[in-house]
């Protein structure tokens, strides 16, 4: 019997890679990488944070998908195994969205969550 | 759980004049580093986004479900911050920020057992602290022990400088902080030098012990950690409004303190009680019908005058309210002091 798993990765859509690219490209950012975060706070007791940074630290876990560098740090992506990252765009839209399988409740605004 | 049986003596000069209590067995931490506000400001109640050196406030730290883990009092001195957490908290206050410590520069020190802690309480504490020797800062505030804080050489004035002997060159800290009717002064300082603060204490006031001390704190309404809240409930019900802000934005919990405000949802609320018959806390208070109403948390018994704090559901929590123990014995309800004077 196999158990169907949550690959321990974190996993970028090519519509968010493709709004990364964008937001690299209006900050003037040629060459880069997405600092994928997690800090303390928000209603549910943990935030996501996105950042461009010019490179990775060195004991960043390193993921390149899509065209985009991804780059996470030891702690963060204990909270962020198996995320995809995605983007909601249009009028409606929510912007980068994090479907994070270890989040077990989420606030309101959803920019918060807790395992 | 046995009521507080306090000697009559300690609690009339505690609570009639001013004493000090050893409060050793609370926790302290030093949080240091950049960014140690703004992560404290993110996982609890109150606004921390400034607190200047030479000031102190009070702050909850609550988990998502807005349960609380600890009422914190933070006092910033000399670039860091003082976190007085309550006995036997200090590790799980600790534990609790280093999950939710990432990137940040921030590091908390478990320094509960290298320094020593006396409070200086009762309507005459300030007069009693400077007579000891001691700094008495305003509410609120923070003053740093010289090199050398202690009793006065005859003829000098109070709180004037280093003195000639006594202490060791490391600087405590004197905390005022909201204590119901009146201030009350935390004094932390190295452990090395406890032992001539307590002097220098012992000789310019009474010494409470720790169940006179507790007394008094329920009398004055002030809620402790494990009865009055903890993981069981939500800051709102102990009353600890003084350390919430509605203004400040997210933080860990205040999906739901925001949501139990606005609805006015907050189930049960605590109450100081006067009683006629013994009580002790975990007790069931019914209300006329016999229905169930709340329970007590902190019973104090002071030469048979029997008082204490219990959480009484909403509608019940009223001034001059009457409720009624399992014994029979009657229960009047009144504002604790230090939520009305939202010193929480």
């Amino acid at each position: 019997m196999t158990t169907a798993t949550q690959p321990l990765t974190i996993t970028i859509t090519e519509n968010g890679a493709r709004h990364v690219r964008q937001f690299m490209t209006a900050e003037g950012v040629e060459r880069g990488v997405l600092r994928v975060a997690v800090k303390g706070g928000g209603c549910s007791g943990l935030t996501y944070v996105l950042d461009l940074k010019d490179e990775a630290q060195d004991d960043d876990k390193v993921i390149e998908q899509n065209g985009v560098t991804l780059a996470v740090d030891k702690k963060s992506y204990v909270f962020l195994a198996g995320t995809e990252l995605d983007y909601s765009g249009g009028l409606n839209g929510k912007g980068f969205v994090f479907n994070n399988p270890n989040a077990k409740k989420a606030c309101g605004c959803g920019t918060s969550f807790s395992v | 759980m046995p009521p507080i049986a306090a000697d009559p003596a300690q609690y009339a000069a505690i609570a009639e004049r001013a004493a000090f209590a050893d409060r050793s067995a609370c926790g302290r931490l030093r949080i240091a580093g950049a960014d140690a506000l703004d992560l404290l400001n993110r996982l609890t109640t109150n606004d921390l986004s400034s607190l200047p050196d030479g000031t102190a406030r009070s702050t909850v730290l609550t988990n998502g479900d807005a349960r609380v883990i600890d009422h914190l009092r933070l006092a910033a001195a000399d670039g860091a911050i003082w976190c007085i957490a309550s006995p036997g908290r200090a590790e799980a206050v600790a534990e609790w920020i280093d999950l939710y410590t990432f990137s940040e520069d921030v590091a908390v020190t478990d320094v509960s057992s290298e320094t020593a802690h006396f409070a200086v309480a009762g309507p005459l504490a300030a007069d009693a602290l400077a007579a000891a020797g001691f700094p008495v800062p305003s509410l609120d505030s923070v003053e740093l022990l010289g090199p050398h804080p202690g009793p006065l050489p005859e003829g000098e004035g109070v709180g004037q400088g280093s003195r000639p002997h006594g202490r060791s060159n490391n600087a405590g800290v004197v905390v005022a902080s909201p204590f119901g009717a009146h201030i009350a002064y935390d004094v932390l300082l190295p452990l090395a030098d406890a032992d001539s603060a307590k002097a220098a204490l012992r000789d310019a006031m009474e010494e409470a012990d720790a169940a006179a001390f507790d007394a008094y704190r329920v009398a004055q309404g002030v809620p402790a950690y494990g009865a009055e809240f903890g993981a069981f409930n939500n800051p709102l019900e102990a009353r600890l409004l003084g350390s919430i802000s509605d203004e400040k934005g997210c933080y860990t919990g205040q999906e739901v303190i925001a949501r139990l405000q606005t609805y006015r949802k907050v189930q049960r609320l605590l109450m100081a009680f006067a009683a006629s018959a013994p009580a002790e806390a975990g007790d069931a208070l019914a209300d006329a019908d016999g229905a169930p109403a709340g329970a007590v948390t902190s019973a104090c018994d002071v030469g048979g005058r029997v008082f204490g704090l219990a959480l009484v559901a909403a509608k019940h929590a009223v001034e001059g309210a009457a409720l009624r123990l399992a014994n029979g014995g009657e229960v009047a309800l009144s504002e604790p002091a230090y939520a009305a004077g939202t010193g929480g």
